[in-house]
């Protein structure tokens, strides 16, 4: 599947912990997609990665989320600075 | 006013029917517990086995709310089977809709928990905002106007602390309100099918009208973030793994032993007492032998149940399990099983068939199939008293035996794994899906959730699994007792025990089990506890000669060591014994398994399939074992 990603966009495992971010674009399955989605990862979500690794921990608002790596790897954010 | 107001209206007439609908980690089953308190029971949604509780709780003095706990969803139209049932009770589909909802609101969480709670009140059902851990909001400096929220969401709004009861009262007065009107429907509320990105807009836009977020991070957020770099640290996160379970196993096995030995006793001293008050004969025998038995055999497995759902309970509340997923979805993604099979698995331990129901958590139907497919192979409570028999048996030294014993676990957990890697690269071919799950914060557990929880589990397993152990303890006692000899006629209690139905089945079958080393006896001990397997110590009693007690005392084991074939050789040799125990650990004998596993895939294939591969793999392993043993100079 092509994904047309933006130039800013990054790599939800390459942003350091602490920053924030806003959700651009996914290369994850539907099913996926769809927990994300009721989780409150819906598109240009804005959301503080708290912490980097197997899992990577991020929160929207005030929900944290544990995600495999896998997940991150395939997730693309733009920062929003600190 | 509300009650008055109620007493007088039609709505009386009948009972007041709440459901509770709410986001996962919102504190809504402490509601629950809060408005039922142990006025409640789990049962299955129909046509679902998906687990309901109902409870009934009261306004003023009168009982009129029966409340219905739904399953925690994060929103109505999604694919789960939780959401479907959701949907079903809130849009009325199958049968009348709730006369009240009480959406649970995370007071801390409000945008998330306010997309949901526009999901229902787009249906125009007459509803009250429970709005939860008001206490949490208010210590991490979180403002709610809640005049304003409810003004905005057209339905009233309670702040309430359900751990604490803050604010109960409260909220059953405005049920009772709420059962009287129509909820109007929030005017500025997206159209229905407007998506969940429209819906957590305008919940954005209530929450940021209603509520004031502080800038800083509260302690309670740093703590939990410091927390989580080490639970789910690469090293130190299965560090702490390790400990909490072993911890959580010690504290099983140290503690459920001293009910079990006070039930064994009770039921010991009951059994002497009828023996002793009730004339002799075969009603005797059956009430003494078949019905106490039965009981006896039932019972005992209820303390470790309990406590293992009871200690569940209280780390699912710290919030700790869902961190134990993503350490233990290291190791179980290697083998094609999902992070979230953790709970299921970890249940198992105490009984397949609440581990094989819990996996309808899982989301991916590939993942859910082949959890449930593995979960048998975890050592249930069922295969303890069998584990001590056998490791008994085999090794005199307790040392030797309590490191057999604990191999025993060790196997069935390296079989459960290696069976997963072999399903996903067969029939259930592909990867698990990767996890994504929901953090809660760290919170003290609620003592009293999990002693609701414990009795919940206890009852519903004496229900489904206990009814049948005790209905297979008195056919099995029935079985070994007849055809009876002739009266005036002295037979050994043995031959008595060879020329009944069971010793003759024994016979029939037993060539099937020869290779392994089995006589007739241990045959019958096998086959019968295909349908339970704890029913093979009472067997192997029976059959030896003793009462069929089925507590794996010195003398129990001392007199089943001293069993002996036909031939007059000794029955339990090393490579018997050690065939029995892996046969034991690893072949499917738990008829209410087989039915659960049906009914959660919805299909007898799977049912059959677990069967057939865990009963033949544990023939294999058990006759590759007691070659092994031979040729390595054992008897």
């Amino acid at each position: 599947m092509l994904h047309l990603v933006s130039e800013r966009a990054a790599r939800l495992s390459e942003v350091p912990a602490g920053a924030k971010v806003r959700l651009h674009d996914s290369g994850l399955d539907a099913q996926s997609r769809s927990q994300l989605r009721a989780l409150g990862l819906t598109d240009a979500a804005l959301l503080r990665v708290c912490q980097q690794g197997d899992p990577c921990v991020v929160q929207v608002r005030s929900t944290r989320i544990g995600l495999s790596a896998s997940v991150a790897r395939q997730l693309f954010v733009i920062e929003c600075g600190e | 006013m509300a009650i008055a107001a109620l007493a007088a209206s039609p709505v009386t007439n009948a009972r007041v029917r709440l459901a509770l609908i709410g986001n996962p980690n919102t504190g809504k089953t402490t509601l629950f517990n809060a408005l039922c308190g142990i006025r409640a029971k789990t049962s299955n949604y129909p046509g679902t086995t998906t687990s309901i509780r109902l409870g009934s709780s009261a306004v003023g003095s009168r009982q009129l709310l029966d409340v219905l706990d739904l399953p925690g969803v994060y929103e109505l139209h999604g694919d789960g089977l939780e959401s479907r049932i959701a949907l079903d009770v809130v849009s009325g589909n199958g049968s009348p809709p709730a006369d009240v909802f009480v959406i649970v609101v995370d007071a801390s969480n409000l945008t998330r928990n306010l997309v949901l709670a526009g999901e229902v009140l787009a249906e125009k059902r007459p509803a009250v905002i429970a709005l939860n851990m008001i206490d949490v909001a208010r210590g991490r400096r979180i403002d709610i106007d809640h005049d304003a929220l409810s003004r905005a969401l057209g339905c009233p709004v309670i702040p309430i602390v359900a751990r604490s009861g803050e604010g109960v009262d409260s909220l059953r007065r405005a049920i009772a309100q709420a059962a009287l009107s129509i909820a109007p429907r929030p005017l500025d509320l997206p159209s229905a099918g407007a998506g969940l990105e429209a819906l957590a807009q305008w919940a954005e836009g209530i929450a940021a009208a209603t509520s004031s977020t502080p800038v800083t991070r509260s302690a309670e957020e740093d703590f939990t973030e410091r927390c989580d770099r080490y639970l789910t640290h690469p090293v130190y996160g299965p560090a702490a793994f390790v400990a909490v379970m072993g911890l959580l196993f010690f504290t099983l096995f140290t503690l459920a032993a001293i009910p079990m030995a006070l039930i064994e006793s009770v039921f010991g001293g009951l059994g002497s007492l009828l023996t002793a008050t009730l004339p002799a004969g075969p009603v005797r025998d059956l009430i003494t032998n078949g019905v106490v038995g039965g009981l006896s055999g039932t019972i005992v497995f209820l303390p470790q149940i309990c406590l293992l759902f009871f200690l569940i309970s209280l780390l699912e509340d710290t919030g700790y399990l869902a961190r134990a997923a993503f350490v233990v979805d290291r190791l179980l993604s290697r083998f094609g099983l999902p992070g979230q099979a953790f709970v299921p698995l970890l249940t198992a331990h105490a009984c397949a068939v609440p581990g094989i129901m819990s996996a309808r958590l899982i989301p991916n139907r590939r993942d859910r199939l082949a959890t449930i497919l593995v979960a048998p192979f975890m050592s249930c409570s069922a295969r303890l008293p069998v584990y001590v028999l056998l490791t008994s048996l085999l090794f005199a030294d307790p040392l030797f035996a309590a490191l057999a014993f604990a191999g025993c676990y060790a196997l069935g957990a390296a079989a459960g794994l290696i069976t997963a890697s072999l399903f996903s690269r067969t029939t259930l071919k592909g990867r698990p899906l990767p996890m994504i799950l929901e953090l809660p914060p760290y919170r003290l557990p609620s003592l009293w959730n999990a002693v609701l929880t414990a009795k919940d589990q206890g009852i519903a397993f004496l229900r489904s699994a206990g009814s049948i152990i005790m209905a297979i303890c008195i056919v099995m006692w029935w079985l070994s007792a007849y055809p009876r000899p002739a009266a005036g006629v002295d037979v050994p209690p043995q031959v008595q025990q060879e020329n009944s139905y069971v010793g003759r089945a024994g016979h029939v079958i037993q060539p099937v089990f020869a290779p392994l080393g089995f006589d007739w006896q241990l045959t019958v001990g096998v086959v019968t506890s295909f349908v339970a397997r704890e029913v093979f110590v009472s067997t192997m009693s029976v059959l030896e000669g003793g009462d069929g007690n089925s507590d794996v005392d010195a003398g129990v084991v001392a007199r089943i060591r001293g069993m002996t074939r036909a031939n007059g050789q000794p029955l339990f040799t090393p490579s018997v014994a050690a065939a029995a125990l892996i046969f034991f650990v690893l072949a499917m004998q738990c008829l209410p398994t087989l039915a659960v596993t049906r009914k959660e895939t919805g299909s007898w294939k799977y049912a059959a399939a677990q069967l057939t591969y865990m009963s033949g793999l544990a023939y294999v392993v058990a006759f590759s074992a007691r070659m092994m043993l031979r040729l390595a100079g054992f008897a």
